[in-house]
């Protein structure tokens, strides 16, 4: 189900605001966020987003084929490490 | 057997029905058409006259995407989700429903058959 077109779509507002402020500057520094539900906006293209999986910061550069969606899909909070039996177990790869 | 747009050949069912074996075209939509055009949709698909054949034709060509292009367009957006990484394009690379369905049981559409891992026990005896 789709958000009303009358509330239009869900910005972070804090998020917004340092967006607008490194556009002031012109520089593209990575900005940190934990804001998933954040609808990416035309305005957001071009930059650097670290956002928070649960756990980690995970780094988006963002295209325009990006905008529409929220920034939570693409900073993924499951990891998937594959089934198997004990054959998988002994090729575990390590980290993370 | 009439032709209408292309090459879809819809047999002796009435309009409403033939419509829909044309990819794109289902009952509402069907209808829709129909009523736009006047056309009764109870007549069979045989008993169409030449020119509401051509007529069908040229309307839903005009206002619907069907068949190869909308099949181009479903792949297109598809393979747009998997190009940018997001959550729904990483299911559709992975083979996993896409709309937040449940995946411990069923989900066999997207899976495919049954893979079947070897039981613990034997496992263990092995070891």
């Amino acid at each position: 189900m789709g958000r009303s077109v009358k509330k239009g779509p869900y910005v972070d507002a804090k998020l917004l605001k340092k967006v607008m402020a490194q556009k002031g500057t012109g520089q593209k520094e990575p900005i940190r966020t934990w804001a998933r539900a954040c609808t990416i906006i035309p305005e957001f293209v071009g930059y650097t987003f670290l956002i928070h999986n649960g756990k980690i910061f995970q780094k988006l550069f963002v295209t325009e084929d990006m905008v529409g969606h929220k920034l939570g899909e693409f900073s993924l909070t499951r990891v998937f490490r594959g089934h198997g039996g004990v054959k998988k177990k002994e090729m575990r790869i390590p980290g993370t | 057997m009439p032709r209408i747009a292309g090459v879809d050949i819809p047999a002796d069912k009435p309009v409403l029905i033939a419509l829909t074996y044309i990819y794109g075209v289902g009952r509402t939509l069907s209808g829709k058409i129909l009523q736009a055009l006047g056309i009764d949709e109870k007549i069979r698909a045989k008993d169409l006259h030449e020119d509401q054949l051509s007529a069908l034709g040229a309307y839903i060509e005009k206002n619907h995407t069907i068949e190869g292009a909308l099949r181009r367009q479903e792949t297109q957006n598809i393979s747009l989700l998997r190009n940018i990484g997001c959550y729904r394009g990483m299911r559709h690379r992975i083979g996993l429903p896409v709309r937040g369905q449940r995946t411990r049981t069923n989900a066999r559409t997207r899976k495919g058959k049954r893979k079947t891992v070897a039981g613990k026990r034997i496992a263990a005896e092995k070891t």
